[in-house]
């Protein structure tokens, strides 16, 4: 059995380099395959990174009377949690003086905060800063801070006028998502178009020879297994290509396409994430390798 | 050992759906040791008798027995098992091209199965007797037409098969190689092998006085022991 294997895996090896062209050939061809589904991976990763940045930007702040106290507040903080725990992502507490401290942090110096030391007291009121988990859901918090129970506490609830922003930002994330399934279709798409034509060429190049192997008296699995194994190095050798071919060109062009997509860096999402990427690249490589040379001799060992 | 009984064959061609009678109830034996040659025109029915025997083709009607096994049963994947038992050789040499002389040779004994250190000692062997020491590691594009042929005759022989196939073995070649071919087929027939020769040259043909089956349009219209060229 050992014998047998060594036996292919030679063959295979031979085939590969005696094959030159056609080796080369199939090899660039699965290259581009792996360089579109490595594409891929880096998208989602972009896509993630996006709509993460813009859920995170979506938040409804409910601001408090005065006169109710910190205690009193986290209090209704906990009963929102508690009550709505299906919709609430996150809640956090700003007091009237981190509010005033971050103004004056943001406004440094300027009008604003010049008008401020005007008053001579600090108009900023305490508040729950709610993010939900869709932001699709911030009506429901904005509906239950509207409950006669909370009329007393309650001073507003700025969803009026951030409602719009919300939804708009929203939709921009589902439409961030939705294309990214539409880029996904469309690369895997030429991926298969691609994969069907090598499966093609191998079948145009090799049929007289699988004839002659089994005319000489090679049974099915050893007319096979050479080929398959040729596929597969073909594979290996586009994958590993594919791999130092991103790991080069991500990290010459790192800032520029940090710059270019808003703060996603593809080359640290490449390096945080190599060892899945290098088994995917792979998988994606040996695996057309294989199929493709699978079904190209398929069709001549048929009963 | 080899048996036609009523034996038709038809082709579908994609240009027309009628089918096209390739054998007409075709009917011989062959005995063990034979040396046979298959005579007739291009189109006559020659190849189709060899593609029968090698289980390329089934009958359309009627039996092919091989060792008393009817061939017309043997599945596509288990064919192998009476192509052992066969030796092929072509007009057109059907050499593996990105294997060497060597590798060609050794390729028959490696689908049987056999060792390692015996297929390099019995590869070495038949290299030697075809006269191809110097050749060993050529590819085929390498060389000459009769050269190839004499691979082509080496791999036939290298696993002593019972019956050789020859289809055309000289077509190619020129009157020198033609008649080396030719006394290499009856060493192998006198050491024991059956030969089935199918050729339209009529000097070889005549110079053989062996038995011959005339076929024409699919018919088998002679059959003759130390027959001659007629057509």
């Amino acid at each position: 059995m050992i014998k047998y294997i060594v036996k292919i895996l030679k063959s295979g090896w031979n085939y590969l380099w005696r094959q030159g062209f056609l080796s080369f050939a199939t090899s660039l061809v699965i290259f581009i395959a792996v360089v579109l589904g490595t594409v891929l991976i880096i998208f989602h990763g972009g896509a993630s990174f996006m709509t993460g940045i813009i859920k995170d930007k979506i938040d409804i702040s409910v601001y408090f009377n005065e006169q109710v106290s910190m205690d009193k507040i986290l209090e209704v903080r906990d009963q929102l949690l508690k009550e709505k725990k299906e919709v609430i992502a996150k809640v956090d507490f700003v007091s009237s003086e981190d509010a005033y401290s971050a103004f004056t942090k943001d406004h440094n110096n300027d009008t604003y905060t010049q008008s401020l030391d005007a008053i001579g007291s600090n108009p900023f009121l305490p508040s729950l800063v709610v993010q939900t988990k869709d932001p699709a859901q911030y009506k429901v918090v904005s509906d239950y801070f509207r409950q006669d129970q909370f009329s007393e506490l309650v001073y507003d609830v700025n969803d009026y006028r951030r409602g719009f922003a919300i939804e708009r930002l929203s939709s921009l994330a589902t439409g961030i998502n939705r294309m990214g399934l539409a880029v996904t279709i469309f690369l895997s798409l030429i991926a298969l178009i691609i994969t069907f034509n090598t499966l093609r060429l191998s079948i145009y190049s090799q049929k007289e020879e699988i004839e002659i192997m089994r005319l000489v008296g090679a049974k099915n699995s050893f007319v096979r297994w050479p080929f398959l194994i040729q596929g597969a190095l073909c594979g290996f050798i586009a994958s590993i290509l594919a791999f130092i071919v991103f790991l080069v060109v991500l990290f010459i062009f790192r800032g520029s396409l940090e710059q270019l997509f808003m703060g996603f860096n593809p080359f640290n999402f490449f390096i945080s994430n190599i060892l899945i990427i290098l088994i995917a690249q792979l998988f994606i490589g040996v695996g057309l390798g294989l199929i493709s040379s699978y079904f190209a001799v398929r069709r001549y060992l048929k009963d | 050992m080899i048996e036609f009984e009523k034996v038709c064959k038809n082709y579908c061609t994609s240009q027309s759906k009628e089918p096209k009678a390739a054998l007409k109830d075709a009917s011989f034996k062959i005995k063990d040791g034979d040396f046979v040659i298959l005579c007739g025109r291009s189109g006559a029915g020659k190849t189709t008798i060899l593609k029968m025997i090698s289980c390329e083709e089934k009958p359309t009607s009627g039996k092919v027995l091989f060792d008393k096994k009817d061939l017309g049963k043997v599945k596509k994947s288990d064919a192998y098992l009476i192509r052992h038992k066969i030796g092929f050789i072509f007009q057109d040499f059907k050499l593996l091209p990105y294997k060497t002389v060597f590798e060609n040779i050794a390729y028959a004994l490696e689908t049987c199965d056999h060792d390692e250190s015996k297929i390099k000692d019995e590869v070495d062997q038949v290299i030697e007797l075809v006269g191809l020491e110097k050749k060993r590691n050529s590819f085929p594009n390498e060389l000459s037409g009769g050269e190839q042929q004499r691979v082509s005759i080496a791999r036939a022989l290298i696993h002593r098969p019972e019956v050789i196939l020859a289809d055309e073995p000289t077509g190619n070649l020129d009157p020198y190689n033609t008649r080396d071919i030719i006394k290499i087929l009856l060493k192998i027939n006198e050491a024991g092998s059956t030969v089935i020769l199918s050729t339209h040259d009529k000097e070889v043909v005549n110079a053989l006085k062996k038995r011959v089956l005339t076929l024409q349009d699919g018919s088998i219209v002679r059959d003759e022991e130390e027959g001659v060229y007629f057509l």
